[in-house]
């Protein structure tokens, strides 16, 4: 029994050492594309976003406007325009994401009480920039506003005090928890890095079963684990889990250690996550594989869906502004409990008594694949190869 | 390959190949999977998910310590936002904090107990927001749903109170916003005109990398030697031949992903049909040399998915989707150029969305034909110096034991079993 054992499991590490693409998809891939989401946005923040000035104006106050919208990290004036259609023309070369408009009449109007208008216009097909965009010409607005105001009444001898509640008798506090910094970083990759891990492993399950029926070595596969297949699938995955498992921890010691992100609970709950994770992806992908013993169509599932957790799992649009057809999709795939616990433990640190369902279900998909064992034995004692 | 194939012209071998490339895309489904059926399918269900386009109605809770006319007329306006909703009215932080808990509601507004008089006393009144951040379209309604309401009850105030001060109503300076481009501000017309060039690119590369994966099959079962590929065409002959092919295929599919689903999806579309389509045409191109060149890293067909999937997710990161192309890391900015992608996509928002005219888009134009000429170069080479000279060495490989590919196979399957036998057989199962 021993002897099976070891000869099984020797066979599965063998398979993993001798075929390039799975150290290089194993390891290498998951490692460097978690490396570059990390590094691509390490500023966590957008800012500095190209923008232009259209100053029809040209008076003093104006000038103290532009001086005053430089200062602000949020948007950086690349260009100044002479005019609305010069203006336009950056827009859609893309030198600038967006411009200022101070009319000419500006300081003229509001020197005389009159009510001018400024405008701002934003490109919005760049979001991030765009959101950036609006905040600084928004307080921008808001300042020249508050300039002109503050100047009429302290003028007319009120004291400063008085001035701050009468132009904003309301102020808010704005707390976003966990996340003050609002980094795109923690929010972005902290689900998008661990949806492509997951995807590589549910890839990785089809490719190394599918590949014995591709190769006609299913049935020995089956032979050197004495004919069962709960040891047959079992010796060829637990190597794959164990490096997975590790691959999925540096991933996680890379965030949390070296970038910093968010993790407001006890670590051994991220790393129970993490080894969830990869246990039940790679029991969702066995199960599809049992239920479609197709190769392809197995590969072809497992990409589709995979793909799509990135869009319908709610990372960026959240669930419920979503039509309500697409959320149970999202439940369907293991990482959106990874990200559910990940929200609740990593970033908001509550009492693990609310994410403990996620981890149930996820025990559940490393378990589900038992059921359909049965199909992929009938399937690799009589193979056949659909090329 | 025919040994003693007639001699052909150069022409002539481009457009036999192309004809031989034709055949092999029409036969093979799973091509047909790829340069097909996935620019039909996909466009529509990414637009499908992301077609709410902003979030609604977020639920919120209330803790209201100030039980005053003010506040509740504060989360009265609150409610009436289009962007969240007060679901409910909790008796301390404590109680929202659980709600939050059980996802129950994604933000909490606080007034404390002296919001009202202090407002009342001339001084300012604070409000709270405490938001969850796990996703970041969440925290901007909220916080534009408060903002509004904010400098509207500012305003109404101001007026009573500066009334008697200074004539005015309101500001001095009045401020609007004017979105261009992607003027409903949504999300789906922000993402899904790069995803539509993305969804193209990748299908393309992956295609190529499927048929050429398939030849590679066909030659480890027929000791090396691929019957399908029976034209004997130089590299550059043959990588253009086939060119040709792909960009045929690629017609009807590319003019559904980029025109007709923004057409069912109203997504924005100010551009020329004709400039685009002489856009597209380069990055396509520049597609089909970049996927035959990347397709010497896939010699399975299934490791196609494994190779190409993960890529598209770092692509569409690169082009600057999420976060901003400017402000990447100078060797991601390099990695991102070569990518026939970063400009295709960039170039057709601005087209599209933003309506700029070809002229504008003169430098992308140029980078795409740039980009065509040097992933021909690097298919070229990857043609001369690496696949025909594989295909050479696994036929001199049969020649010495018309095994060693079969066998090949079984080693890396780690069946030492298998293979041990085999040599003690010495019979072929091919």
């Amino acid at each position: 029994m021993l002897r099976i054992l070891v000869n099984s499991i020797t066979r599965g590490w063998k398979q993993l050492a001798r075929r390039p693409l799975y150290l290089c998809m194993m390891v290498l891939v998951p490692l460097l594309s978690a490396w570059f989401f990390f590094d691509l946005m390490k500023d966590g923040v957008v800012q500095r976003t190209p923008v232009g000035i259209v100053d029809l104006d040209k008076s003093d106050l104006s000038r103290k406007l532009t001086r005053n919208l430089n200062a602000f990290q949020q948007v950086s004036i690349v260009k100044s325009y002479d005019n609305y259609r010069e203006a336009i023309d950056g827009v859609q070369r893309g030198e600038v994401f967006g411009f200022f408009f101070i009319p000419s009449d500006f300081s003229t109007k509001a020197l005389s009480n009159k009510k001018p208008t400024l405008s701002y216009y934003i490109n919005y097909s760049y979001f991030a920039p765009a959101s950036m965009q609006y905040k600084g010409f928004k307080t921008l607005t808001v300042l020249a506003n508050g300039g002109i105001v503050q100047n009429v009444l302290t003028t007319l001898g009120l004291p400063s005090e008085m001035v701050s509640a009468t132009l904003q008798p309301i102020v808010t506090h704005v707390h976003p928890l966990k996340n003050p910094w609002l980094s795109y970083n923690y929010y972005l990759s902290g689900s998008f890095v661990p949806c492509l891990l997951a995807l590589i492993v549910m890839l990785i399950t089809v490719f190394s079963i599918g590949m014995e029926w591709h190769a006609g070595t299913s049935r020995n596969w089956l032979r050197t684990a004495d004919n069962s297949i709960v040891l047959a699938t079992f010796t060829k995955l637990f190597p794959q889990s164990f490096i997975f498992i590790n691959v999925g921890l540096w991933i996680q010691y890379m965030m949390y250690v070296n970038y910093g992100f968010p993790l407001n609970c006890n670590p051994w709950n991220m790393i129970a996550a993490m080894a969830l994770l990869v246990l039940a992806s790679q029991g969702f992908a066995l199960f599809v594989i049992s239920l479609v013993p197709n190769f392809r169509y197995a590969s072809t599932i497992c990409t589709l869906l995979g793909m799509l957790s990135f869009s319908f799992c709610g990372f960026s649009l959240p669930e419920e502004a979503m039509y309500s057809w697409v959320v149970p999709i999202g439940y369907l795939m293991p990482i959106k409990y990874y990200f559910l616990i990940y929200v609740d433990q990593a970033l908001n640190g509550i009492d693990l008594f609310y994410s403990r369902y996620y981890y149930v279900i996820l025990i559940v998909y490393s378990l589900l694949p038992a059921t359909m064992l049965w199909k992929l034995r009938k399937h690799c004692l009589d193979p056949f190869y659909i090329p | 390959m025919k040994e003693n194939g007639e001699k052909i012209g150069w022409l002539h071998s481009i457009g036999l190949t192309m004809k031989q490339e034709f055949k092999l895309i029409f036969r093979d489904e799973a091509v047909i999977i790829f340069f097909v059926v996935l620019a039909i399918v996909y466009p529509p269900l990414y637009s499908l998910i992301y077609n709410p386009e902003v979030v609604r109605d977020e639920a919120m809770v209330v803790v209201d310590d100030s039980h005053s006319d003010l506040s509740r007329e504060f989360t009265r306006k609150l409610d009436a936002t289009p962007d969240v909703q007060v679901k409910a009215y909790a008796n301390d932080m404590e109680e929202a904090k659980q709600m939050m808990a059980r996802k129950e509601c994604y933000g909490i507004v606080y007034f404390p107990a002296d919001f009202e008089t202090q407002v009342m006393r001339g001084n300012q009144g604070h409000v709270s927001l405490y938001t969850d951040m796990s996703v970041m379209m969440r925290y901007k309604a909220m916080l534009t749903a408060l903002t509004n309401v904010q400098m509207e009850m500012c305003t109404k105030l101001q007026g009573a109170k500066a009334a008697h001060i200074i004539s005015m109503d309101g500001g001095l300076v009045e401020s609007r916003q004017v979105p261009l481009g992607n003027t409903a501000m949504g999300i789906a017309s922000a993402v899904l005109p790069f995803i539509l060039v993305y969804v193209l690119q990748q299908g393309m590369i992956m295609g190529i990398a499927m048929i050429h994966a398939g030849g590679m099959g066909r030659r480890r079962r027929n000791r090396g030697i691929d019957r399908l590929d029976e034209v004997k065409a130089l590299p550059g002959a043959m990588i253009l031949g086939k060119a040709l092919a792909h960009l045929f295929y690629y017609l009807l599919p590319a003019i559904f992903a980029l025109h007709i689903v923004p057409l069912i999806f109203k997504f924005p579309m100010n551009g020329s049909f004709i400039e685009i389509a002489l856009i597209m045409f380069p990055f396509l191109l520049a597609c089909s040399f970049m996927g035959q060149a990347v397709r010497v890293f896939v010699n399975n067909r299934e490791g196609v998915f494994l190779l190409l999937a993960f890529t598209s997710v770092v692509f569409v990161f690169l082009t600057g989707v999420s976060w901003p192309h400017y402000q990447i890391a100078p060797y991601w900015d390099v990695i991102s150029r070569m990518i026939p992608g970063y400009w295709g996509s960039t170039a057709y928002v601005q087209m599209q969305v933003n309506g700029a005219s070809l002229m504008q888009m003169k430098d992308f134009y140029t980078a795409l034909w740039v980009l065509c000429g040097i992933w021909f170069v690097i298919a070229y080479m990857v043609e001369l110096l690496v696949l025909r000279p594989k295909y050479r060495a696994m036929q001199l490989a049969c020649e010495v034991d018309p095994d060693a590919l079969s066998k090949h196979t079984l080693y890396l399957q780690g069946d030492d079993d298998l293979l041990n036998a085999e040599l003690l057989d010495g019979d072929d199962e091919e």
